[in-house]
């Protein structure tokens, strides 16, 4: 996993999307030095995306209030235009809703600016795994907004009876180790569940979108 | 005025629809007093000629009146003028004789319109001066200042005075509503633009406190004190007042006790529960996050949970300090010692809720609590 894929194949290729040039250098310069790739930058959300196009980066170091645009659209557009590539949104302010609305769109985990650089390093490195990585407001927000879905009119996803645990336990500040021994679960089937409970919402999501897209006779991306 | 407030309504416009079907109705007041009292009138064709064009300017008012292009035209101006050279031009059918005594005057009720519309247009003043002048020349046509006269005259002045005292109140309310709309709009705006600063404080609060633990020394205690600002910050933005109707948003509750080591976990739209649930629930949290500050160790961190349950909601309170062993739980609740856990379940209780303490050693407490959203 990610150990694996430090010594193995290749190194991680991070890219950091910051309006705040102070703060873009000091996560690009914390990240080289943790031994991941930074290839690329971006101060706006146009020019992520177009950045993100270049250089594919395995993960998206995103922050969501970029100046007068918005990381929230930067996020959709990129994920949408390159599957294989990780938002790991990393917001200061954690407005509830915008987190809320980036990880619908396709970000992969959200962590506050004022996390350590540990515990950046390893949300980088678990969100190249594939993994959601998740702080526990997340999960609150997560499982608000299947609440929400459920009184909606149809075809909205739900969460399993095991998920809702799992996501609650997270919420709760357990770790995904702790999660698996209170559930008697491997670490691995915890860590989907939760990886499950974000892909269904972000499909749903996209369906959402797709359907908006045709009743309002926009055949394009909203590019 | 800034862009997305909303357009204030004009409360003017109730009063002028009454000045609008108010002269159409006294024209045909007038058309029917004329036939009734047919006799009385020596020359019939100028009467009905007077008539018809007392109807046509009804037409152009009522126009005017209905448009607020032509109600900022200052029409009722014009409307006195006109109303009095009809009311003059009443001698031209009437002799002198009968309408200085009892006979009916041809524009009847119709010639008190313009003061109604002045009163409206101008307010207090205008309502005078329409009154003065429409009660002056229909004395100075019947050429006599009897009762009716003076009953007549005071109605104007009441009328006219009253009404525009109303026209003037109104206006000052709308223009107040106006300037209330256009404050909400630049505080809007505001809010937006402190937000954004308020993004910037918090960035650099964020890089003080990384880059103060990597120096450490003296810098870490900067480090800790960006930190401490920057939970303090985020919480100032986050909150905002929710209340409607005797309900609270248990969320922005709950949200408001967040620190550098408590981490409150809701969903992102509002929780309304009745306003003294969601107090007892912030009470018994609080005590439960006490009990995390004087047992638990300055390093312990604490996770504040709420979810929605659809009927109930669920409260949790979970720490990773020590945690209680289970021999001391027992032990506790023998001695009485159990004050806060007590305390708490009492709180819930009272609410028609149930509480579920989790602990061992090495396992940090757990608080769950359950409380339906009706009130008991």
């Amino acid at each position: 996993m990610g150990a694996d894929r430090a010594e193995g194949s290749t190194v991680t290729r991070v890219m950091v999307v910051d309006d705040h040039p102070m703060w873009r250098e000091s996560v690009a310069r914390d990240l080289a030095a943790r031994g991941y790739e930074v290839v690329g930058t971006a101060a706006d959300a146009s020019a992520a995306v177009r950045i993100a196009a270049a250089v594919r980066p395995d993960v998206v170091v995103m922050d969501l209030q970029l100046g007068t645009t918005s990381g929230v659209a930067a996020t959709r557009e990129i994920v949408a235009a390159a599957p294989d590539t990780r938002v790991l949104v990393l917001s200061a302010s954690a407005e509830q809703a915008d987190v809320l609305d980036a990880v619908k769109n396709g970000a992969s985990g959200y962590l506050v600016k004022s996390a350590s650089l540990a515990e950046l390093d390893d949300a980088v490195r678990r969100t190249a795994d594939g993994d959601a990585v998740f702080s526990a407001g997340l999960a609150g927000l997560l499982l608000g907004e299947y609440r929400r879905l459920q009184d909606a009119p149809d075809g909205a996803p739900g969460l399993t009876e095991r998920e809702t645990e799992v996501l609650r336990l997270v919420s709760r500040g357990l770790s995904a180790r702790q999660i698996a021994t209170r559930l008697t679960l491997s670490h691995r089937t915890v860590e989907n569940h939760v990886q499950n409970t974000l892909r269904k919402l972000q499909l749903h999501n996209r369906v959402e979108l797709t359907r908006y897209a045709i009743e309002h006779g926009i055949t394009d991306d909203p590019a | 005025m800034p862009a997305g407030s909303a357009v204030a309504p004009d409360f003017l416009l109730p009063l002028w629809r009454a000045v609008v079907v108010f002269r159409p109705a006294a024209w045909a007041v007038a058309v029917g007093s004329f036939v009734r009292s047919w006799d009385r009138y020596p020359d019939h064709g100028i009467a009905i000629l007077l008539l018809i064009l007392m109807g046509a300017w009804t037409a152009v008012v009522t126009v005017a009146y209905s448009t607020p292009a032509g109600r900022r035209s200052r029409m009722a101006g014009y409307d006195l003028l006109v109303t009095v050279a009809f009311v003059a031009a009443t001698l031209l059918t009437q002799p002198w004789a009968e309408l200085n005594g009892s006979a009916p005057i041809l524009t009847s009720l119709w010639a008190t319109g313009p003061i109604f519309a002045l009163a409206v247009e101008r307010g207090r003043d205008g309502g005078l001066i329409g009154a003065v002048v429409i009660s002056g020349v229909l004395i100075a046509v019947r050429q006599r200042l009897g009762d009716q006269e003076v009953f007549n005259t005071t109605l104007h002045l009441l009328a006219g005075v009253t009404l525009g005292y109303a026209a003037t109140t109104t206006r000052r309310a709308t223009a107040v509503l106006r300037e209330a709309l256009a404050a909400e709009g630049a505080t809007a705006e505001r809010e937006r633009l402190s937000r954004s600063i308020h993004d910037g404080v918090l960035q650099v609060l964020a890089i003080v406190r990384r880059r103060g633990t990597e120096i450490g020394g003296p810098a870490a205690e900067l480090s800790a004190l960006a930190a401490e600002q920057e939970v303090a910050l985020r919480n100032l933005m986050t909150s905002r007042p929710t209340s409607a109707g005797g309900q609270t948003d248990l969320g922005a509750t709950l949200r408001l006790r967040a620190t550098s080591t408590i981490e409150v976990s809701t969903p992102a739209g509002p929780l309304m529960m009745d306003r003294r649930t969601v107090e007892d629930i912030g009470a018994a949290v609080g005590e439960a996050l006490t009990n995390v500050a004087e047992h638990a160790g300055p390093a312990a961190r604490a996770w504040v949970a709420a979810e929605d349950l659809g009927d109930r909601v669920l409260v949790s309170v979970r720490d990773d300090g020590p945690g209680i062993p289970a021999g001391r739980l027992a032990a506790a609740r023998a001695t009485g010692h159990l004050g806060v856990a007590q305390s708490i379940r009492g709180r819930i209780t009272d609410l028609g809720g149930t509480v579920e303490l989790r602990t061992a050693l090495g396992e940090g407490t757990e608080w769950e609590l359950t409380v339906p959203k009706a009130r008991p």
